[in-house]
């Protein structure tokens, strides 16, 4: 009797900058597609959110292939962002997406300043977004995103101007492709990000030693899957204890087990990408899962786990 | 109902030919019918290295009174399929599809040409049995190039000889039938084949296909299917691209995995 009432709470509601989330799992942007994709395989009003493939003022055709390549633990890809551009998002996805109990997180990319706070404008005008995930660090297109992301005065003013064309929550996606992210997530909480995400992939390499040329036609791909888990566990750990807004965690997540190591370092939710793509139920696998450690770790709500870690 | 990742389970996985097998699984009903030309994503459950599945293209396909047989024919290439080489009866594997579209089913062309090179006949053979008994006229209208490295690369032959009315074999060698590329033989045969009276289907490398595209040049009805890098087989990533050519005279990157793997020829854009 007692565990119904807990129950009806729902233990892994989450609240994150004015975002509310039925559970803390989120589709990464990405790998998911738009939504469409993937709902032929499950009830997408399971998920927490959807956290789309990264939209651009005008459409993308992205990188020529090859694209992907499996690495050990993982994959490359150099997609190059291709996506069908902003409006038609707004006209031809996002009617899907409404149909659904289901936090609709647009990721957005721009090549200039002017062009991310266009996409953000459109996208606040639109019914049926419920946040904005500001890409400032995919690193395949080679001018723009990689310099936005790795320069805290750059990424602080995408920011900045972002914010300024939105009523909508602002997450900011950092890249761990710097020195130091922490410098960088305090500099787009101070411009005003409601929230930071980490990490996007890590730039890798992968060479054919009979041609001894690269795998990809881009040279270089972004790393993702189970192989960057420790570097992405250490990051977001690394900034959650620096910074005062919450933190999304992902790389590299593939289980509960994974999931709830992201939550204990500090993350108020977690983003699964590649998992999807080997295993489209990961995302209800975790949500399951977490339910279940909650129930039996006594816990009343995820929050009670979050930022528990012991040093 | 949502799709299943369903769980196959392997009855045979034989070494039909050298680096060649062909595995036999048992799936529930529920999998449904297969198109020719459609494949599916295999992985082993709980191994993540090799990571990704592999698409492997569907052989052959029938139901049973309680399960649906599926036949895979592959060839050992890299960690992945040497793994699935290693399976023994029994095993289980996690597999997703059927997968992407079909190829599209003749009109009333008089003569009905598949190409195929090295592991390409896989799906080939499965649409030439479709055809055989779903439209039994197109039989005798049905004429097989197989082309392959050697006559240890030469799969499915007898099937395709009791399902065509004419099958012609060549080696790149020279070890079994005639000697030279498959689209040498296509070169010289092509004028027996009208382009309006004829529709082909083609699968096999890409060096393949491309000599096709120039020996046809844009007068016939063909289709081909592709194969590329996947990553998650429905359409997600976009890392299955491959150039085709839009309505308006442009260029797109099309998902092999889910506009495809069946295309248009004339569709590609051939760099
Ligand atoms: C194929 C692919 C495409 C991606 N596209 C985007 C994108 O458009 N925007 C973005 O912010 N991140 C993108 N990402 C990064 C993921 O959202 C995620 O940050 C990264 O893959 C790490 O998580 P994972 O290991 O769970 O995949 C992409 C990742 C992959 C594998
Ligand atoms: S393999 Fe992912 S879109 Fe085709």
């Amino acid at each position: 009797m007692e565990k119904r009432k807990i129950k009806s709470v729902n233990p892994l509601r989450v609240g994150l900058a004015g975002l509310r989330l039925k559970n803390p799992v989120i589709a990464a942007s990405g790998t998911f597609g738009y939504g469409q994709e993937y709902a032929q395989y499950m009830d997408l009003n399971r998920l927490g959110g959807i956290a789309v493939k990264g939209l651009s003022l005008k459409p993308r055709s992205g990188n020529p292939p090859p694209r992907i390549m499996e690495t050990t633990g993982g994959m490359l890809n150099a997609v190059g962002l291709q996506n069908i551009g902003v409006e038609a998002f707004i006209n031809e996805k996002l009617p899907f997406l409404r149909q659904y109990d289901v936090a609709v997180i647009a990721n957005i990319y721009g090549e200039s300043v002017g062009e991310y706070s266009k996409v953000a404008a459109k996208l606040s005008a639109a019914s049926g977004v419920h946040a904005l995930e500001v890409n400032v660090s995919c690193p395949n297109v080679r001018k723009g995103g990689l310099s936005f992301g790795a320069d805290p005065k750059a990424a602080a003013e995408v920011t900045r101007r972002v914010k300024g064309e939105t009523d909508l929550p602002v997450i900011v996606k950092l890249t761990p492709n710097v020195t130091d992210i922490v410098q960088i997530a305090q500099a787009v909480e101070k411009a005003g990000a409601d929230a930071v995400s980490l990490i996007n992939t890590l730039t890798g390499l992968a060479v054919d030693i009979k041609t001894r040329t690269p795998r990809l036609k881009n040279i270089t791909g972004g790393l993702s899957g189970p192989a960057i888990k420790p570097v992405a566990l250490r990051m977001v750990w690394q900034v959650a204890k620096s910074v005062g807004i919450p933190v999304i965690g992902m790389g590299g997540i593939l289980t509960v087990e994974d999931a709830l190591e992201f939550l204990i370092v500090g993350a108020c939710a977690v983003q699964i990408g590649t998992a999807n793509f080997i295993n489209p139920h990961a995302m209800i696998d975790i949500i399951d899962g977490l339910e279940a450690y909650l129930e039996d770790n006594k816990l009343k709500h995820i929050d009670d786990l979050v930022g528990t870690f012991k040093t | 109902m949502h799709k299943n990742i369903f769980i196959g389970e392997i009855c045979a996985n034989d070494e039909v030919q050298k680096d060649h097998f062909l595995m036999k699984m048992y799936l529930p009903r529920t999998f449904g019918a297969v198109l020719p030309g459609q494949f599916v994503m295999v992985r082993i459950a709980g191994l993540t290295d090799p990571f990704l599945s592999r698409p492997l293209s569907i052989y052959s396909f029938s139901l049973e009174q309680n399960a649906c047989v599926l036949e895979l024919l592959y060839r050992v290439v890299g960690k992945g399929t040497q793994i699935l080489a290693g399976l023994i009866e029994g095993s289980q594997l996690e597999v997703l599809g059927p997968l992407g579209t079909g190829y599209a089913m003749p009109d009333t062309e008089k003569n009905i040409v598949f190409i195929a090179g090295g592991i390409g006949v896989a799906p080939l053979s499965l649409l030439a049995e479709h055809l055989c008994v779903n439209s039994p006229s197109c039989g005798p209208n049905m004429i097989f190039y197989l082309g392959a490295q050697s006559s240890r690369q030469i799969l499915g032959l007898d099937k395709l000889q009791s399902l065509c009315y004419a099958v012609h074999v060549c080696t790149d060698d020279g070890s079994f039938g005639k000697q030279g590329l498959v689209t040498d033989l296509i070169r010289k045969d092509i004028k027996k084949y009208p382009p309006g009276d004829t529709i082909i289907y083609a699968c096999g490398p890409k060096a393949m296909l491309k000599t096709l595209n120039t020996i046809l040049g844009g007068k016939y009805r063909c289709d081909v299917s592709l194969e590329e890098r996947m990553a998650c087989g429905v359409g997600a990533c976009m890392g299955c691209a491959v150039a085709v050519k839009e309505g308006s005279g442009g260029a797109a990157y099309a998902r092999v995995c889910c506009d495809g793997p069946v295309f248009g020829l004339n569709q590609i854009i051939w760099d």
